[in-house]
């Protein structure tokens, strides 16, 4: 029933092109986590501070980016932004193009989506902390920013580390979809490679390998982390 | 008569203003000339939500994205119960099989694995002797169904092993049978603990259906492109709020749900 034909990776511009495209995956994975942990963790901070109309306004960030589909944000974004946004005149044509590639569109795209999930992770970490360790803090006499860096964002943080693990995977996962926005990453690669063989299913046979093994890598390595960060005692024993 | 005004009333009332600002924005942009924009969303609104310009038959656009999300969720929820069970199998010769599978399921990128089955699965089957063509429709279904149950079967494998094990042990003590403590004792608890997690998987599998669009169906994402490609520029950005607009209004409410069940849920850990 399968008769699966590989010789065309024996060709070195596939192989280059493949190459290629998993590193621009790699790097968009993790430029858009890094950014939507920049936010998760300033939109958590401003919920600790209870400004109401700060609250609301950042609640329905996070619900808006949450309850649409990524795909849809990602060709909103690179149509306002790259298509009808900003433009810049090259000074050596003269023709104007512009000023933000499909890549940076993706990158924005995908750190506002990966941080409005980060801001729900940060916010049920601090919220879950026990009161009585907050409390103890106060007591001591540590002020609201030592007590922030002492004590609640150490064990907040490794509290949220499981939550990270899944929105870092998610976030690697959903970089395919930046292919619909021409951005030249392992799935992007993987059409004009099949477009060139005809050879559709040995194509996304091999592509969702590489995928499934670098999350399955991204996710273990995590796991180390989360059990070398684990504090002895502290928490749900496995 | 004091007013109390609580935190959350404060907040709602930013998200109130917010929202009618965002109401007042559209009307005066519509005053000052964005009607011709929205009147060309009003006109081609019901294309966009039926698949059919006059909105009736249902052959496309939302309704399909919709029925897909259904169909697949079905799929998910029967190979997801039996990939679940398999993962708490006794036999490791069934769970490890099964959790293999889960993982493999679960790391592969949704897109990847519906283009992957849009190749892998034959355009036409040959059942006894008679050759079948295989919609795209069905390929979808089963490329969206494929994650969908592994993190299905997620959902079963940590709601029973959140069951306090003094419940199997109380069960065993007082004699029942293994099948008899899932389903008399253990189940009954566990399903509370599950629905709240199926129901965001099905948000998350509705969003989701808006991949569909590569397998070539009338999704809305396929009408949507259609219709972008007859229109100017200036009207697109309409376009693209509107499609947003309407995962949102399917989803948001569906989260609401989940998240005050979970709430309901939370306490009554044994």
């Amino acid at each position: 029933m399968f008769n699966l034909d590989y010789s065309w990776l024996a060709d070195p511009v596939y192989q280059g092109w493949l190459i290629r495209g998993t590193l621009t995956t790699i790097e968009l994975a993790f430029a858009s986590s890094a950014i939507s942990f920049v936010i998760g963790l300033f939109g958590a901070l401003a919920l600790t501070l209870r400004i109401a109309w700060l609250d609301a306004f950042i609640e329905l960030f996070v619900e808006v980016f949450r309850n649409t589909p990524p795909l849809l944000q990602m060709l909103f974004f690179y149509f306002t932004l790259s298509t009808i946004g900003l433009r810049v005149t090259d000074p050596a044509t003269g023709v104007s193009v512009p000023l933000l590639s499909a890549f940076a569109c993706a990158l924005i795209s995908l750190s506002l989506f990966g941080g409005a999930l980060c801001i729900e992770a940060f916010r049920s970490g601090l919220d879950s902390l026990p009161r009585a360790v907050t409390e103890a803090a106060r007591s001591l006499g540590y002020s609201r920013w030592q007590r922030f860096r002492r004590i609640e964002a150490p064990i907040a943080s490794r509290i949220c580390l499981p939550a990270l693990t899944n929105i870092m995977t998610n976030q690697f996962k959903t970089t395919s979809q930046a292919s619909v926005i021409t951005v030249p990453e392992l799935m992007y690669y993987a059409g004009q490679i099949y477009n060139d063989t005809f050879r559709t299913a040995e194509v996304m046979i091999l592509v969702l390998f590489i995928y499934v093994s670098l999350v399955s890598l991204l996710s273990w390595g995590m796991v180390r982390i989360e059990r070398a960060l684990a504090f002895p005692g502290y928490g749900r024993a496995h | 008569m004091a007013l109390l005004v609580t935190y959350a009333d404060k907040k709602r009332a930013v998200q109130l203003g917010i929202v009618l600002a965002v109401a007042a924005w559209i009307g005066l942009d519509a005053a000052a000339g964005g009607g011709e924009g929205w009147a060309r969303v009003w006109a081609r609104l019901p294309i966009l939500l039926t698949g059919n310009g006059s909105g009736w038959p249902l052959s496309g656009g939302f309704a399909l994205n919709i029925f897909l999300s259904l169909c697949a969720m079905a799929l998910a929820a029967l190979l997801g119960t039996v990939l679940g069970f398999g993962m708490l199998a006794k036999n490791r010769l069934v769970r490890v099989p099964c959790f293999f599978v889960m993982n493999f399921l679960r790391n592969s990128p949704w897109l990847v694995l519906l283009f992957a089955m849009l190749y892998i699965i034959p355009f036409n089957i040959r059942l006894f002797g008679i050759s079948i063509a295989v919609p795209a429709f069905v390929k979808a279904v089963i490329g969206l169904a494929l994650p969908t149950a592994a993190n299905f079967a997620e959902i079963i494998r940590g709601a029973v092993q959140s069951i306090h094990s003094g419940q199997w042990e109380a069960a065993r003590s007082l004699g029942y049978m293994p099948m008899a403590i899932y389903w008399r004792i253990i189940l009954p608890q566990a399903l509370r603990r599950m629905i709240p997690g199926w129901m965001n998987l099905y948000a998350l599998l509705m969003i989701a259906t808006s991949l569909a669009t590569v397998t070539g169906i009338q999704d809305v994402i396929t009408t949507l492109n259609t219709l972008l490609a007859m229109e100017n520029e200036r009207v697109i950005v309409y376009f693209y709020i509107t499609a947003l607009f309407l995962f949102f209004a399917f989803c948001y409410p569906l989260a609401l749900l989940a998240r005050r069940m979970e709430q309901s849920v939370k306490g009554d850990s044994l």
